[in-house]
């Protein structure tokens, strides 16, 4: 018997036709905005009112760990919504700009001023906050000690957990269960949290302000004992919980079902915690009585929704470039386009255990040829990004002013004499010609994803004419990034360096991407060109160490963990900055990010949240007049 | 019969028996990188990757991991009947990730077959009876234009025209009539269902036209004219009937088919199935999910073969099963 395949095989080829059409879309070109700190309709200043429900749809959900904050390290989105449902400890003022990243109290009484030389912080909890049903009783001292036992616990996974390891006396991460108690916390009452350091961290507030170190209630956590099962039953604290949160049984493990507001791959639904009281609270006006959130894989299509009114806004995903040149060319819309700068940087790295990227010459020679403006018209222009003139983005505390340019050439445009004179102080340029002339300069494989891949082209003919020849691979995102954080497989090159900072701290950007310690595992995030890698490491990876050495910023990366938030401490990362820049030139900064959420007319305020890159739930305000059930 | 079916249920058993294995080796020998890796995430030091491995029982010899998917599988596991493992990647169990899934894409699926089987057949019988006529030249260009436009414009073109512009189709998304009312669901699944229906049925107008041909120039209908049958009765009785047995086997292979294979439209119309989330679990390599797809994308293929199968017995009395 026999059966025509004609139409299965023409729904598989289509299916790539549209993935690509989409990617496309998101790395199109765009209409000119100004690429400062934020686009007109940045902040929409209308009266905010209660009420009302933001509607939005994102691509995916793109967890790491289903919403279990444990190991949750989805900033954009997922970061965005913790502040929505979580307290700590303190927290940052989630608003646009460097007022965004000032640390206040939140279930705190106030912020602490460390004792004992910089090792002891103790904080007074507030009386009167509860959990969101089903919990429904007070947040004490031993729900937060109880978040740091999960983080310590091995099987829980805690992504962000070496922001704690050895930083908090005896918390190790290899605990076997969350029932273990961590020496450096102590309990002394239910209203008073100490905890006990190794050594000073000067940012320790900002870690304590991460979603992972929000309370957690034991008798609901304790029943998942595997990574990212609690995300499904997340008990609330802020302002807004799960949808269906209180229908959820807690009387025994057994019992308890996923709330009905979380579908990992389809939906979420926040509604009003009744149990927050706003008087405990002076950071999250809480304007919305709640949020919806579908996963809708057609971007095209929730811009439409959005414009046909059935959304309110975008959330994370950028606007195809037909709707972005729609909204930036059309004055009636344009009040609606919001583009604003983000704790984002992507840059081409270099791989210093691999020729001819040993050289530093040859890595500056890098720096100088690429023509960065061509760059940014390849992924959308200025409204989707701004040429980046050095690595630590200008928003991070420490970051360095757009003006601090060491590769300035005119219009960003590269200079190929400065380059050439680079290459020709190189050892892979026996003839002095300004073009590398080794073997080691051909074929060499340059990783990059579908959202970058427009950069490809750039690249590729920039550094042909310093003699590097590149043969660009575009990979899915898990595998390219998985390819890079080999260390065995010593990738040469990427167009993927940077990303997002973990928290709205710079050691946070620093440490994972230049520290010798990111290098922990034979595949770890995120030491791109592994920087600072060390005899020792190479030969336990079993990767060859180059005779020149490989240049290390632990030293300073240390220096400016141990000082305290201030001016000392921005001096040192600009510092860091500086080094990268100037001495080590690992990475080739080509683009800030920016993030773009397109409103419909019923949202009457937008805030942007700096420090989780992502529009602020707990600060925009809506006039829809939707209503949802508890 | 019985023989027969006994048969074809071993056999039916063997192949899923081989594709699981298949699938199996490609996803957790092939891989360079363990997926115990790529659960522990940004700093997966040894310690942690072991750690992990034991959680998810990846410290086992392969084989004896696929033996315990296939026990999970017919026993249930920790999460039911039938046990289908957790998603690496959702951190949920699978068979409650797949659970809403099927329902959306079994709608679409047979929604779009019904209505590609009514407009197929009859453009291709009316093709065939009125051959070289404007209505045969009209049917071969509603074929060839639609077999020819991609899905994903046809689905796109759709949406604009019907919803953006004229604002007579509701838009996209999936609205179950339990919670939103029959109308809002019909309203949302007109559209997807006509772009899937469109595309096969320009195939099967094109078939059942080459095959009510060929079987109007066959003896017994001759016969059946020297006896004095009327047009109408010869075409359904006799023609169409004979008609059905290559339609059938195809239209079984289509419907199975789209099990996994209604994707485009899904992602075209925001329909959460299980297409779209087959291509998001292989690019997340998230194997235990990819493995329940193929585990039901297989199971229906087969079944539905049987189906088909069977039901030529009662099609074609030609068809005997001894």
């Amino acid at each position: 018997m026999t059966t025509s395949r004609g139409p299965a095989r023409r729904l598989l080829a289509a299916g790539g036709c549209l993935l690509l059409l989409a990617l496309a879309a998101c790395g199109g070109s765009s209409g000119g905005n100004s690429g400062g700190g934020s686009s007109p309709g940045s902040t929409a200043t209308g009266t905010a009112v209660r009420g009302g429900v933001y509607r939005t749809a994102v691509t995916s959900f793109g967890l790491t760990n289903n919403m279990d904050p444990v190991g949750e390290t989805q900033i954009g989105f997922a970061f965005s919504l913790y502040d929505a449902m979580l307290r700590t400890l303190v927290t940052f003022r989630h608003e646009s700009g460097t007022a965004g990243t000032q640390i206040v109290p939140d279930l705190a009484t106030s912020v602490p001023t460390p004792t004992d030389n910089g090792l002891t912080y103790t904080f007074h909890l507030k009386s009167g906050i509860k959990f969101a049903p089903p919990v429904n009783r007070e947040i004490t001292s031993q729900d937060i000690a109880y978040a740091f036992q999960r983080i310590n616990d091995a099987k829980l996974v805690a992504q962000y957990g070496y922001y704690y390891v050895g930083v908090i006396k005896g918390l190790t991460g290899k605990a076997k269960t969350p029932d273990n108690h961590i020496s450096g916390i102590e309990t002394p009452d239910p209203k008073t949290i100490i905890f006990h350091l190794t050594a000073p961290v000067g940012d320790f507030l900002q870690r304590v302000a991460s979603p992972a170190a929000a309370p957690v209630p034991s008798e609901v956590a304790k029943c998942f004992n595997q990574a990212g099962t609690y995300g499904r039953d997340v008990v609330a604290s802020g302002p807004y919980m799960f949808q269906g949160s209180g229908a959820v049984d807690i009387k025994n493990c057994s019992t308890i079902k996923p709330m009905s507001g979380f579908d990992p791959t389809k939906n979420i639904t926040l509604v009003r915690n009744p149990n927050y009281d706003p008087a405990t609270d002076g950071t999250r006006p809480s304007y919305l009585n709640g949020v919806q959130i579908s996963v809708d894989p057609n971007v095209a299509d929730i811009f439409a929704r959005v414009q046909k009114g059935q959304l309110d806004g975008s959330m994370t995903d950028p606007p195809p470039a037909t709707v972005t040149r729609q909204y930036l060319t059309d004055p009636s819309l344009k009040k609606y386009f919001h583009s604003d700068l983000i704790n984002q940087v992507e840059s081409v790295t270099m791989n210093l255990a691999v020729a001819p990227f040993t050289d530093v010459h040859v890595r500056k020679a890098v720096a100088w040829v690429l023509d960065k403006s061509a760059m940014l018209r390849a992924l959308g222009g200025e409204s989707h990004y701004s040429i980046a003139t050095h690595i630590i983005p200008p928003t991070l505390p420490g970051g360095l002013p757009v003006s601090y340019d060491p590769y300035q050439t005119p219009n960003e445009s590269g200079d190929l004499a400065k380059a050439q004179a680079e290459m020709k102080q190189s050892a892979y340029d026996s003839n002095k010609d300004g073009k590398c002339d080794a073997a080691a300069c051909r074929n060499l494989a340059f990783i990059n994803i579908a959202q970058f891949a427009g950069v490809d082209t750039v690249v590729q003919n920039d550094l042909a004419k310093i003699g590097i020849q590149i043969k660009p691979r575009d990979l899915s995102v898990t595998t390219a990034f998985t390819a890079l954080f080999t260390i065995k497989q010593l990738e040469p090159m990427s167009a993927l360096g940077g990303g997002y900072a973990d928290y709205t701290g710079t050691y946070s950007f620093a440490q994972p991407n230049f520290g010798s310690t990111a290098l922990s595992g034979p595949v770890a995030c995120c030491n791109y060109s592994l920087v600072g890698l060390t005899k020792k490491q190479a030969s336990t990876y079993k990767v060859p160490y180059p005779p020149t050495g490989i240049p290390s910023v632990d030293t300073i990366i240390t220096k400016c963990e141990a000082l305290s938030p201030g001016p000392a401490r921005n001096t040192c990362f600009a510092g860091l900055d500086q080094t990268m820049m100037t001495k080590v030139m690992a990475w080739v900064p080509y683009v800030w990010g920016r993030n773009i959420v397109i409103t419909g007319p019923t949202v009457s305020q937008y805030v942007m949240d700096i420090t989780t890159s992502s529009l602020s739930l707990t600060r925009i305000a809506v006039t829809n007049h939707v209503t949802l059930s508890s | 019969m019985l023989v027969y079916l006994t048969r074809r249920l071993f056999w039916l058993v063997i192949t899923l028996l081989v594709i699981t294995a298949i699938t199996f080796v490609i996803y957790f020998v092939l891989p360079p990188v363990s997926p115990a890796v790529l659960f522990a995430g940004k700093e997966a030091t040894p310690q942690l990757v072991a750690t992990v491995q034991h959680e998810l029982g990846l410290d086992h010899p392969v084989w004896v991991q696929y033996l315990l998917f296939l026990k999970h599988l017919v026993l249930g596991d920790q999460f039911g009947w039938p046990g289908l493992g957790f998603s690496y990647v959702n951190h949920s169990s699978v068979r409650s990730l797949l659970a809403g899934r099927v329902v959306v894409t079994v709608v679409l699926a047979v929604g779009a077959a019904l209505l590609w089987l009514a407009m197929g057949i009859t453009i291709g019988v009316i093709s065939a009876i009125r051959q070289r006529s404007v209505w045969d030249r009209l049917a071969l260009g509603f074929a060839i234009f639609f077999i020819s436009a991609p899905v994903f414009w046809l689905g796109l073109v759709l949406l604009w025209v019907f919803w953006y512009k004229l604002g007579v189709a509701a838009g996209t998304g999936y609205f179950p009539p339990g919670q939103y009312g029959l109308l809002t669901w019909l309203d949302h699944m007109i559209l997807p269902w006509f772009t899937l229906a469109l595309l096969y049925a320009g195939w099967y107008a094109r078939m059942t036209r080459g095959a009510v041909l060929d079987t109007l120039r066959q003896d017994y209908v001759r016969t059946a004219r020297a006896k004095g049958l009327g047009e109408a009765r010869i075409l359904l009785r006799h023609v169409l009937r004979a008609c059905l047995t290559p339609i059938l086997t195809m239209f079984g292979m289509d419907l199975a088919a789209l099990v996994s294979g209604t994707v485009i439209v899904e992602v075209v119309f925001n329909l959460n199935g299980l297409g779209q989330w087959v291509v998001q679990s292989v690019t997340s390599d998230d194997i235990p999910s990819v493995l329940a797809v193929t585990v039901l994308a297989a199971l229906a293929v087969m079944v539905a073969n049987l189906i088909v199968d069977i039901l030529y017995a009662y099609v074609d009395p030609r068809v005997r099963y001894e």
